[in-house]
C-alpha cells in the first residue's frame, strides 16, 4: 500500500515540540541563578523586599503630600511594573499629586562600585595565582608529557606507574600534613604557596592527558625534526606545541577555573587580607552579620568577568573539544 | 606507542631525565610525602607543633567508637544515594537534546547549556546560600509565591515532622531535620554541563536511521532509551558514576561553605572529610585528623579497588 511511506514520514515529523518545551524549561531554571545575580546587583535590600522577581523599572515617583497642618513634602520612591506602563498613582490617600519621570538612578550602581573595591584585590591575587599556576603546570606538564611519549627509556615504566598511582589516590587525607610541610617551609600565608601546590597537584592529569595525545602524534615529524638536527626542546618547541594547541588550550581552561574556583587550601593558608584569594574573600564577604544582598550579588557577578571573558574566547573550543576529546583522555 | 630504545642511545640521551625531574621532584614533595606523612602521624598524638608522642594504635581506637565519624559515615552514604539520583537529569536532558531533529537548535541548546559554567561554581554556592535564607532566601519566596508551603504545612501536620509551621519562615540551613533536604535541593535542576557535553559526545555515534528503524518496529520513546541510547553512554555513566562516588565520599567543601565548620546544626551535615579538618584545623588534634584520613582513605582505596574489579570501564 502506498499509505505506509507517508504515515512513517508524518510520524517523523511530528512531535518534536515537547521535547524543545522540557529542554527550555530546564534551561530556564538553570539561568535563574544567573538572571537572579544580575537583577538583585542593582537594587538593596527595601527594593529587593518590594520586588524580588522583577528587574526595577527605570522610572521614579515623585509624591507631594499635605500634612494635617498645610506644610507640603515631597517625597521621591522607585515605580512599579504596573505603574511603568500606565500614569503613577499614589501609595497612599493622604497623597496630592503623584507624577512619574524616567530615572536610571533607580539602579544602585553603588553595588557595583563596592563590589568592586571589596574583591577586586582578591580578583588581582587569584589572577595571578590560577595564570601563575596554569603556565607553569602545562609547561612541566608538556616537558614530562615528552618524556613519557617519546622514547621508552629505562625506569620510565617505573615513573609512569609512580604517577598513575596518584591519580587513584585520595587527596583528602593528605591536607594535614600538607599544612604541616607548608609550614616547615615557612609557605604559610604567602599566594607561592597555592601556585607550588596548585602546580604539583595538576601534574599528574595533564601529564597523562598530554601523553596520550603526544603519541598519536605522527612520528615522521619527531624523526624528520632530529634529522636537522633539533635538539629535544626545540622538537618539544617547534613540533609539539603547536601540534597540540587545542589540547592544551582546553586543559588550560580546566587548570584555570580549578584554581578559579579552589578554597579550601587558601582557607587554611592564607592569614593576611591583602593575600585573599576570591574564595576566601568571598567567605569573609559571606560571614558578615548585615548582609547587602544587591552589594554580595554585584561582587559575585564581578568574581564571573574574567570567566565570561575566557568563555566569550572560548566557548566554541570548549564545546567542541569536550565533546569531542574529553572522554579519550 | 613510545618506541624502546637500547641502552647505548639510552645513555646518549641521558638528558631526557631532566624533562620529567621537575615534575617527579614536586609530585614527590607535594604528593608522597604528605602521603608518607599522614600514614606516620595517625600513629602520634600530635598538635601540629614539635612535640609529639607516639601512641601506637591509640588513635585508629578512638576513631572506632567515635560516634560522631560513623554518623558522618551514615550521612555521606545518604549524600551517594543523594548524587546518584542526581545523575538522571542530565542523561535525560542529553538524550532529549541528541532527540531534537534540527541540528542548529541542537547547537544553540548546548551553548546555552554551557552559559550557566561562567558562574564560579564557589560563586553557585553562594547564591544557593541565598536561595535559602529564610527571611529573604528566593526559596522560601517561592514557595509562599506558589502556595507549595501551605501544602507543606498540611503534611507536616498529617505525617509529624515539626519542621514547617504556617507563620515562620522556613529555616532550610538552620533546621537540623531539614539540612539534608537543603543539600539534595542543593542544584536544582542537577544539570552539570560538562556531564551532558560528555553523553552528547556518546550519542552522536548513533545513526538517523537506527532511530527510523526503531520507528517503524513501533518502538516508543522509553524503550528507546533503553535499547539504543543507554548501552551507548553507558561508559560515560559509569565514569561519572565512578567519579562522583569518589568525589562524594572525601568531599567536604560544599558543606563547610554551606553549614560551616560543625556541620550545620545539629551536626546534621557532618561528612568524613569535614570531621577531619574539623579535628585538624578546629580542635588542633593533627594526629587523630590524621587517622580519620586514613580511614577515609581506605573507604575510598577499597572502592576504587572494587571499581577495577567489577565496574570495568572500557576504553
Amino acid at each position: 500500500m502506498s499509505t505506509a511511506p507517508k504515515d512513517f514520514v508524518g510520524s517523523h515529523k511530528q512531535k518534536d515540540w515537547p521535547k524543545h518545551l522540557i529542554i527550555c524549561a530546564f534551561i530556564l531554571i538553570e539561568l535563574f541563578p544567573l538572571y537572579m545575580m544580575f537583577q538583585v546587583s542593582f537594587k538593596d535590600n527595601a527594593s529587593f523586599l518590594r520586588n524580588p522577581w522583577l528587574p526595577t523599572p527605570p522610572f521614579s515617583v515623585v509624591e507631594t503630600r499635605q500634612a494635617a497642618d498645610g506644610t507640603e513634602t515631597i517625597k521621591t520612591r522607585v515605580a512599579d511594573w504596573s505603574e511603568a506602563f500606565s500614569s503613577a498613582k499614589p501609595s497612599d490617600p493622604s497623597v496630592k499629586t503623584a507624577e512619574k519621570s524616567f530615572d536610571l538612578s533607580v539602579y544602585k550602581i553603588k553595588n557595583w562600585n563596592f563590589g568592586l573595591k571589596l574583591i577586586g584585590p582578591y580578583i588581582a591575587n587569584t589572577v595571578f595565582v590560577a595564570v601563575t599556576t596554569t603556565f607553569v603546570t602545562l609547561s612541566l606538564a608538556i616537558l614530562g608529557a615528552y618524556f613519557f611519549a617519546r622514547y621508552k627509556m629505562p625506569f620510565s615504566g617505573v615513573l609512569w606507574s609512580a604517577f598513575l598511582v596518584l591519580m587513584l589516590m585520595p587527596g583528602v587525607a593528605n591536607i594535614v600534613p600538607l599544612f604541616s610541610l607548608l609550614k616547615e617551609m615557612s609557605l604559610l600565608n604567602t599566594l607561592w604557596a597555592l601556585i607550588i601546590v596548585g602546580v604539583a597537584g595538576g601534574q599528574v592529569f595533564n601529564i597523562f592527558v598530554l601523553r596520550n595525545f603526544i603519541e598519536d602524534l605522527p612520528k615522521d615529524l619527531f624523526e624528520a625534526a632530529e634529522m636537522d638536527g633539533a635538539s629535544h626542546i626545540e622538537q618539544i618547541r617547534n613540533v609539539v606545541i603547536p601540534m597540540s594547541g587545542s589540547i592544551i588550550g582546553t586543559l588550560a581552561i580546566l587548570c584555570f577555573l580549578g584554581q578559579w574556583n579552589d578554597f579550601l587550601l587558601s582557607l587554611i593558608i592564607l592569614r593576611d587580607k591583602e593575600l585573599f584569594t576570591l574564595g576566601v574573600g568571598l567567605i569573609y564577604l559571606d560571614g558578615e552579620y548585615v548582609k547587602q544582598w544587591g552589594q554580595m550579588m554585584a561582587a559575585y557577578f564581578i568574581a564571573s568577568i574574567p570567566l565570561i571573558v575566557i568563555f566569550l574566547f572560548c566557548m566554541r573550543l570548549f564545546v567542541r573539544g569536550l565533546s569531542a576529546g574529553a572522554v579519550k583522555g | 606507542m613510545a618506541f624502546p630504545i637500547s641502552r647505548q642511545k639510552a645513555l646518549r640521551e641521558w638528558k631526557l631525565y631532566f624533562l620529567i625531574l621537575p615534575s617527579l621532584l614536586l609530585v614527590c614533595t607535594f604528593a608522597y610525602f604528605p602521603a608518607a606523612s599522614a600514614i606516620y602521624h595517625s600513629f602520634f598524638d600530635w598538635a601540629g607543633g614539635e612535640t609529639k608522642q607516639l601512641i601506637g594504635f591509640d588513635n585508629f581506637k578512638r576513631a572506632l567508637s567515635d560516634k560522631d565519624l560513623w554518623s558522618s559515615f551514615k550521612t555521606v552514604s545518604i549524600l551517594i544515594v543523594f548524587n546518584l539520583f542526581k545523575m538522571i537529569p542530565s542523561i535525560m536532558m542529553a538524550v532529549l537534546i541528541h532527540r531534537v531533529k534540527s541540528d542548529r537548535w541542537q547547537y544553540l541548546y548546548r551553548v546555552m547549556l554551557v552559559v550557566p559554567m561562567i558562574v564560579p561554581s564557589l560563586v553557585t554556592l553562594f547564591i544557593w546560600k541565598f536561595f535559602f535564607d529564610p527571611n529573604m532566601g528566593v526559596l522560601n519566596n517561592i514557595l509562599d509565591f506558589t502556595g507549595i508551603k501551605s501544602l507543606l504545612v498540611y503534611f507536616d501536620h498529617v505525617f509529624g515532622w515539626n519542621l514547617f509551621f504556617e507563620n515562620a519562615p522556613i529555616g532550610w540551613l538552620s533546621q537540623p531535620g531539614l539540612i539534608l533536604p537543603s543539600l539534595f535541593i542543593w542544584g536544582f535542576p542537577w544539570i552539570g554541563a560538562v556531564g551532558v557535553l560528555i553523553y552528547l559526545a556518546g550519542l552522536q555515534s548513533i545513526g538517523q536511521e537506527i532511530y527510523e528503524a526503531a520507528e517503524l518496529d513501533g518502538v516508543g520513546p522509553f524503550k528507546k532509551f533503553i535499547y539504543i541510547e543507554l548501552p551507548l553512554i553507558l561508559t560515560q555513566v559509569r565514569l561519572s558514576l565512578v567519579l562522583l562516588v569518589i568525589g562524594t565520599l572525601q568531599g567536604y567543601g560544599l558543606q563547610l561553605l554551606l553549614l560551616g565548620e560543625a556541620g550545620g546544626a545539629g551536626g546534621r551535615g557532618m561528612v568524613p572529610g569535614l570531621w577531619m579538618y574539623n579535628k585538624a584545623f578546629v580542635a588542633g588534634e593533627f594526629g587523630y585528623a590524621c587517622a580519620v584520613g586514613m580511614i577515609l582513605f581506605v573507604f575510598i582505596l577499597l572502592l576504587t579497588f572494587l571499581n577495577n574489579k567489577y565496574v570495568r570501564v572500557d576504553k
